[in-house]
């Protein structure tokens, strides 16, 4: 049956046949244990294996001081080397958790064994967890210098004249809670050495730039190393580096000659992997007495973790997107960096675009209470309009198409908008009645990257066989790429997409490669593809043209194979290659970002005795240009709802007065929403293709992170008729609720 | 200890030290790596497994409490002849699955509830799909491919 499974992934993943990293076995590989501090912030006296050691089935154990060779985590940012990040603690511990000391056992049970009876002794410091307490250094986390890692900002400074003058200034305050991006599988490695190679299986989003990283801390030429990247168990941005325990295995591989994984687990996972979001926000915004914006303020405090990396510079993400989808003529962003002493902040599904949406999206809602206007109507007088598309916006960024209203109004639509304003009205006329409030969120995103990574290899190539071969620099994490891009590459040539088989994810197989992150796979890599396959018929197109000794315009394609314009004696691919040998193309494509956007609406129920919320409804109108498979799109654009409702009501790392996060129940205590949480949800879609590739993809599948939180955080201020949102901080727990409602 | 795990009618005679965990015994003993690991504390189910025909959370069970019970994963969900069981089928078709983690889990807890009770029930399945957790999919269509599958699987008795 052909039919039977609509993804190619689908059978193995659905049969137990998937190869997970965890999943592979390699005769002698040793598993790697580390023994992680408790405390957030103090200085390391001893970390001592000796007993560790002598543990039946370990290995080797090892300190910082037992491997003075080990090379520190890369720093991304130049000229920045003052504050090293040392794969193990060397002197000062800086986050909880970090790594002390690490355990080889011939199986994890034996390593835990070893690991047990690693002897640590560390004097607490006090510990800061927020950029604020932070900011002030009198606790500093590298002697002698600032906490405060960078000072950015986008756009111009606003005259105070201009809030004097203006109709209404809105001021307000909000917390970007810390998020873990939470992927079902936690994150893996394995190295085999053999000969003078070494091979690297890692669940990862950019394979080439794991292979660089390496290569360059181990010392060794990048072609010495592979990195393969099995079936992934989902990243949503969490895998795209090089961690401090990849380094600590792959040195270890090398020396000791012996394949060795860490298999992340969810209790270290929840300790150390990298979390998103993460900032206090101050904003103001002003409007004439029509409602039309004219000034925006964003002021950024980002706590980006305790090693300066690239979360130092994420941060801008959220100042260049500050603007959003309005024609406002003035914005002003500014960000500060500040180190705290938690394992680093770092891009998760949204990220900077979900920190940008929030404070502008529920700053409106308020603006639009101030005003006595309905906030559909606040948003449909500034939203930019279609005509004025390129749009360069007071942040720098250059909007490529858009159609915001017919988003708006899509939504509106979908949701029943007034009949769930007589329902509120209706209600609120009912003392008997619980309240319920609807929430609007109109966002724009970047998609595809920033520049430096705008690109991607692609190649296409034509076998003997009949058979084509896509191979691409993206790597999948639950994407579909093994589906969808053989799709699009048998659409272009006009073949069966049976014939197309997707390479991905393995570097020996591939001449480059950047990775997927930041929306940019569909976006750069599908139209990179679509562009290889359209060469390899002007290729195809050429060769025939001097086999039959036509000019090229006598030729012609269709259907996955050339003929002479005029007759009909057609070459299919797998002759032409046979007759004139390997038919390959491979291109580094580049394109520009692009701007996806849309409006989700949220109708909730509030029980303002409880502080509970029950969501009634939920709409995300989105717009991504040209979906290459609408069904992958929307499984992605739920899934992303889903995580956005998590941030918007359960999500959050707690710290205690010590800065160790409270999630010693691990997923006890950190509250992924489960299906007894999923409102109604329902997906609509507008179609503005980007004018800057020829596909017309953006990028898909953050959007629901960006666009569900502040339209579920909005409903809830307006069931409650809060005036002033600023005790509404997400995640809005029942506690917090409780307390705004009071 | 010596014991003999039965999965998917298979004997696997094993000699694991008590404290050995069934997930492990399965995956790393019986070679059986299609039961996943996502959280080993009892919370995510994706390392569901049927035994005694019951969903048991196999990260919480040590092998030794399994010798001798017969065993199922999500490699013995096909039938003997290969052909896809109902949910798997139903998955692929409602799009149940995107990264394929935590589906081993799922399928092996809808098997379980539907062997049992053949016409499970929207309230039944909200509860199943209610216990296990996924990162992908937003769980929606894993109703959906639930429900269906209970529907084929009906039909298919009836037919
Ligand atoms: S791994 Fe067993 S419940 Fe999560
Ligand atoms: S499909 Fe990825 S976690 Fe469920």
């Amino acid at each position: 049956m052909v039919d039977r499974w609509l993804r190619r992934e689908d059978e193995r993943l659905l049969t137990g046949a998937g190869r997970f990293v965890a999943d592979l076995r390699v005769p002698g590989c040793l598993d790697a244990v580390f023994v992680r501090s408790e405390v957030a912030h103090g200085v390391l006296r001893e970390a001592d294996c000796s007993a560790a050691r002598e543990t039946p089935g370990v290995a080797g154990a090892w300190s910082a001081a037992d491997l003075p060779g080990l090379p520190p985590m890369p720093d991304t940012r130049q000229g920045e080397a003052t504050r090293e990040w040392p794969s193990l603690v060397k002197n000062r511990v800086r986050y909880p958790g970090e790594a002390l000391a690490v355990v080889l056992g011939d199986d994890r049970y034996r390593a835990e064994d070893g690991a047990g009876r690693v002897l640590v002794r560390i004097d607490p410091l006090p510990a800061v967890v927020t950029a604020e307490e932070a900011a002030g250094d009198e606790v500093r986390l590298f002697d002698g210098l600032s906490n405060v890692a960078l000072h950015g900002e986008a756009g111009q400074p606003i005259d105070d004249e201009v809030w004097e003058r203006a109709a209404v200034v809105v001021e307000s305050d909000y917390r970007q809670q810390l998020l873990m991006p939470s992927p079902m599988e936690c994150r893996t490695i394995l190295c085999v050495p053999e000969g003078d190679r070494l091979t690297v299986w890692s669940g990862h989003q950019a394979p080439h730039r794991l292979r660089s990283d390496l290569a360059r801390l181990l010392g060794r030429p990048e072609k010495s190393i592979r990195v393969v990247v099995p079936d992934t168990g989902g990243a949503f941005g969490s895998k795209s580096a090089v961690f401090p325990e990849f380094i600590v295995v792959a040195w270890l591989a090398e020396r000791l000659g012996r394949p060795v994984r860490w298999i992340e687990d969810r209790r270290e996972s929840l300790l150390v992997a990298t979390r998103g979001r993460g900032q206090d926000q101050h904003v103001r915004l002003a409007a004439d007495a029509d409602g039309r914006l004219v000034a925006y303020e964003l002021t950024v405090e980002a706590d980006v973790g305790a090693y300066p990396h690239l979360g130092v510079a994420f941060p801008m993400q959220t100042a260049w997107m500050a603007t959003g989808p309005y024609t406002t003529p003035q914005v002003h962003a500014t960000v500060r960096s500040v180190l705290t002493n938690t394992m680093m902040t770092y891009p998760y599904r949204g990220a900077g675009r979900p920190e940008a949406t929030s404070p502008l999206e529920r700053t409106m809602d308020v603006l639009a209470r101030r005003l006595d206007l309905d906030p559909a109507e606040l948003r449909r007088r500034n939203l930019i309009p279609p005509e004025q598309f390129p749009y360069r916006t007071p942040t720098g960024r250059v909007y490529d198409s858009g159609d915001h209203l017919a988003a708006l109004d899509l939504a509106l639509r979908t949701l029943d908008y007034d009949g769930w304003r007589a329902e509120q009205a209706r209600r609120r006329a009912d003392p008997g009645a619980l309240p319920v409030g609807v929430g609007l969120s109109c966002y724009v995103e970047r998609s595809g990257g920033e520049r430096g990574s705008l690109h991607d290899y692609v190649g296409v190539e034509a076998g003997e066989d009949g058979g084509v071969v896509a191979r691409c620099g993206a790597s999948s994490s639950g994407q579909s790429h093994a589906t969808v891009f053989p799709a699009l590459v048998a659409e272009t040539l006009g073949v069966d997409p049976a014939r197309v088989r997707l390479v991905e994810g393995d570097t020996d197989e591939l001449p480059g490669g950047v990775g997927s992150f930041g929306s940019r796979s569909a976006q750069i890599d599908g139209a990179g593809l679509q562009h290889a396959a359209t060469l390899l018929i002007e290729e195809a197109r050429e060769r025939a043209a001097r086999m039959w000794d036509l000019p090229v315009e006598e030729t012609a394609w269709s259907d996955g194979a050339v003929h002479p314009v005029r007759g009909t004696a057609a070459m299919g691919l797998s002759e032409l290659v046979k007759r004139t040998g390997p038919l390959r193309i491979d291109e580094r494509y580049e394109a520009d970002m692009a701007f996806p956007f849309g409006t989700h609406a949220a109708v909730v129920e509030v029980d303002p005795d409880l502080g509970t919320v029950r969501v009634l409804r939920l709409v995300a109108v989105d717009d991504c240009g040209r979906a290459l498979d609408p069904a992958v799109v929307r499984g992605q654009a739920f899934g992303s709802v889903v995580q956005g409702l998590g941030q918007a009501l359960y999500e959050g790392v707690p710290f205690g007065d010590d800065g160790v996060p409270v999630l010693g129940n691990g997923l006890l205590d950190y509250l992924l929403p489960t299906y007894a949480e999923i409102p109604p949800i329902e997906l609509g879609e507008t179609r503005t293709p980007t004018p800057r590739t020829p596909l017309g993809a953006k990028g898909a599948g953050e959007s629901g992170c960006i666009g569900t939180p502040p339209a579920i955080v909005n409903a809830v201020a307006d069931a409650l008729r809060l005036d002033h949102p600023d005790r509404l901080q997400m995640p809005l727990t029942p506690d917090v609720v409780w307390r705004a409602a009071a | 200890m010596k014991i003999t795990l039965t999965v998917n009618d298979e004997a696997y005679p094993l000699d694991v030290e008590p404290r050995r965990v069934l997930a492990d015994a399965l995956r790393d003993d019986c070679g059986l790596t299609g039961t996943h690991l996502g959280c080993e504390q009892g919370v995510c189910g994706a390392c569901t497994v049927l035994v005694d025909g019951e969903a048991v959370r196999s990260c919480l069970l040590l092998a030794v409490q399994c010798d001798g019970v017969p065993i199922r994963t999500v490699e013995g969900l096909a039938g003997a002849d290969g052909e896809p069981h109902p949910l798997q089928r139903a998955f692929s078709a409602e799009r149940g699955l995107q990264c394929g983690f935590c589906t081993p889990g799922f399928l092996m807890l809808a098997a379980g509830a539907l062997e049992r009770d053949p016409a499970l029930g929207e309230e039944e399945v909200a509860a199943l799909v209610g216990s296990n957790l996924c990162r992908c999919t937003g769980y929606e269509p894993i109703r959906r491919a639930i429900m269906r599958a209970a529907r084929d699987h009906r039909n298919g008795q009836e037919a």
